[in-house]
């Protein structure tokens, strides 16, 4: 028994469907920046050789719109997911947004700056996960309103005068720019800069984190796991 | 009295061949012999078309011109004879006019220029109405660039382009281009300001300077100038505004089928946008962004056309890029507050754990 309990003992974390749906996240999220980040600062070298990479502006568009209908569909996909699947419905439950994950959020601040004794105790997904899934959830769906907009340009301007749609055009840009941001900062740390995981958290790769993480990071969670015999 | 008469008869003959050689004997005797005939007023060939060439020419005739000094067969060299059998060939220029040459002629390449622009090029094709020289600087007449009378003077090309480009000639001459010029204002472009002179190019050929993707940087030779804009109360920033603008970075990188300047202002017929019958007019921004954007409304004219979000003239839009710019800024340094914060919290955690 002992022998056994030496090495790292692993525990599944992201399903292989949740791999997937993470794998085509990053890869039309990283298509989409690259495509718009390059029209978006085109007057930038390195954007301008993207552009042209892309095969010029006419491509950069259809490279650009045919990864966000893409993304739209696995916003719609997933939302279906959450909310009628099995493993979805747990899931939603986990990473639903609480009055505790403010609360946790502030004792974790409290504590950091040293006015508090205690670091808040996670469960599956801490506020940290929680600010990301959320934040990039809507942030999606929001550049995706102005993105239908502005593809749609005509149709949109029956209803919407020009300034409107100059306004699209601004907001549509520096919302992808936030979530990149957002995606950007917020993953170097909690799974790339954090002591706990550098250089990196591979579960988004083997689904598996080591047990004795999850103890540290998530002790709701472990202790949850613990008691339903997972683990 | 027959004595005085054979003197007076002697005296004026002696008189004539004095005068004839007070000046350079071939010369003169040449022009003498080709006024013979030219020199009649009515002397003119009706050709086959019923049209007439007028053939009268004097001395006259290169008086003021750059080639004053010249004589007929100068120009005329391939008459060697008097009357000369057949018809003159058609003026070469380049006979003085190139690189090295000893008459002492201007030297330039304006002729190699023209050789492989448009009109040359239709010269060489063998389009017998295609301009040469002489067509566009005047024959007899040629003068300076400088000079008011001339064909090339500023405020002459339009009128001598229009010679063959009839119907351009019309929409420009009303145009803002053409009523500037032609009130003499200095900066404003006659046809040759956007065509170049001898090196014009058809506006499908890439080496035209009114390519599509060329348009806009030929416009901004004066358009982007503040110097030469603020004379006249025009905005400078509108080249660097469609730049930045969709149709700006879709045309720098090489898109034909986006619009450029011209596309929305017109091209012979730019006019203001209060004219009414300006393009850019409110009531015809429907009509012209409808011609690339099909069902185009009233809406594509509510709002300014050329917008800077970095300029407060911007207003709503100035104030959303800023408002995401510090938003932006915000959130990238509160993240990296929050990425140390945490760190610390956690070293100490895990020093308390020990």
């Amino acid at each position: 028994m002992r022998e056994e309990t030496r090495g790292p003992v692993y525990v599944e974390r992201m399903s292989v469907l949740f791999r997937v749906q993470h794998m085509l996240l990053m890869i039309s999220l990283l298509v989409l920046a690259a495509t718009g980040f390059a029209l978006m600062y085109h007057e930038n070298w390195l954007a301008a050789a993207v552009v042209r990479l892309e095969g010029g502006m006419l491509y950069r568009g259809i490279i650009h719109r045919s990864a966000a209908v893409f993304l739209m569909a696995q916003l719609v996909y997933h939302a279906f997911y959450m909310l009628f699947s099995r493993e979805g419905k747990r899931e939603l439950r986990e990473v639903w947004l609480t009055r505790r994950d403010f609360d946790d959020f502030l004792q974790a601040m409290r504590f950091n700056l040293g006015m508090g004794n205690e670091y808040p105790r996670f469960g599956r997904y801490g506020y940290k996960e929680k600010f990301q899934y959320w934040g990039a959830t809507t942030g999606v769906f929001l550049i995706s309103v102005t993105g239908i907009i502005l593809w749609a340009e005509t149709f949109s301007m029956r209803f919407l005068p020009k300034f409107v749609l100059d306004l699209t055009l601004i907001i549509h840009g520096y919302q992808g720019l936030l979530i990149f941001v957002v995606l950007l900062f917020w993953h170097l740390y909690i799974v790339h800069l954090h002591p706990s995981v550098f250089p990196m958290n591979r579960a988004w790769l083997t689904g598996k984190v080591e047990v004795e993480w999850l103890r540290q990071e998530h002790p709701a969670e472990y202790e949850k796991l613990k008691g339903e015999g997972v683990i | 009295m027959r004595g005085k008469v054979l003197a007076t008869g002697i005296f004026i003959a002696l008189g004539i061949v004095a005068l004839g050689f007070r000046t350079p004997a071939d010369a003169k005797i040449s022009l003498e012999k080709c006024t013979l005939c030219h020199g009649k007023p009515e002397f003119r060939k009706i050709l086959v078309d019923g049209k007439i060439r007028d053939l009268f020419a004097t001395e006259d005739s290169l008086k003021g011109s750059v080639h004053e000094k010249k004589t007929c067969v100068d120009c005329h060299f391939d008459v060697s004879e008097i009357p000369h059998r057949q018809r003159p060939q058609r003026v070469t220029c380049t006979h003085c006019h190139y690189k090295g040459n000893a008459e002492g002629a201007p030297q330039s390449d304006a002729y190699l220029e023209y050789f492989e622009s448009v009109h040359g090029k239709a010269i060489a094709g063998g389009n017998a109405k295609a301009p040469l020289c002489q067509d566009c600087h005047g024959n007899h007449s040629i003068r300076k660039t400088k000079d008011p009378a001339s064909a090339v003077f500023r405020g002459n090309v339009a009128e001598t382009c229009g010679r063959c480009h009839i119907e351009i000639y019309a929409a420009y001459k009303t145009s803002i281009h053409g009523v500037a010029v032609s009130q003499g204002i200095p900066d404003a472009p006659s046809c040759t300001g956007c065509h170049g002179e001898h090196k014009i190019y058809a506006h499908k050929d890439p080496k035209s300077t009114v390519f599509a993707t060329h348009v806009a940087a030929q416009c901004s030779t004066c358009h982007a100038s503040v110097s030469i804009m603020s004379k006249y109360g025009i905005e400078a920033e509108q080249v660097a505004t469609y730049q930045n603008s969709f149709h700006g970075v879709a045309s720098g990188f090489g898109s034909r089928t986006v619009a450029n300047c011209a596309s929305c202002h017109g091209i012979h017929d730019i006019r203001p946008s209060e004219d009414p019958r300006s393009m850019v007019n409110p009531k015809n921004i429907p009509a012209t962004c409808g011609k690339c954007h099909p069902g185009a409304n009233p809406n594509f004219a509510v709002g300014k056309m050329h917008v800077d979000s970095h300029s407060k003239e911007s207003g709503i839009i100035y104030y959303t890029a800023q408002f995401f710019k510090y938003l932006t800024i915000g959130t990238m340094l509160a993240l990296i507050a929050h990425i140390f914060l945490d760190m610390y919290g956690r070293t100490r955690r895990l020093r308390g754990d020990k």
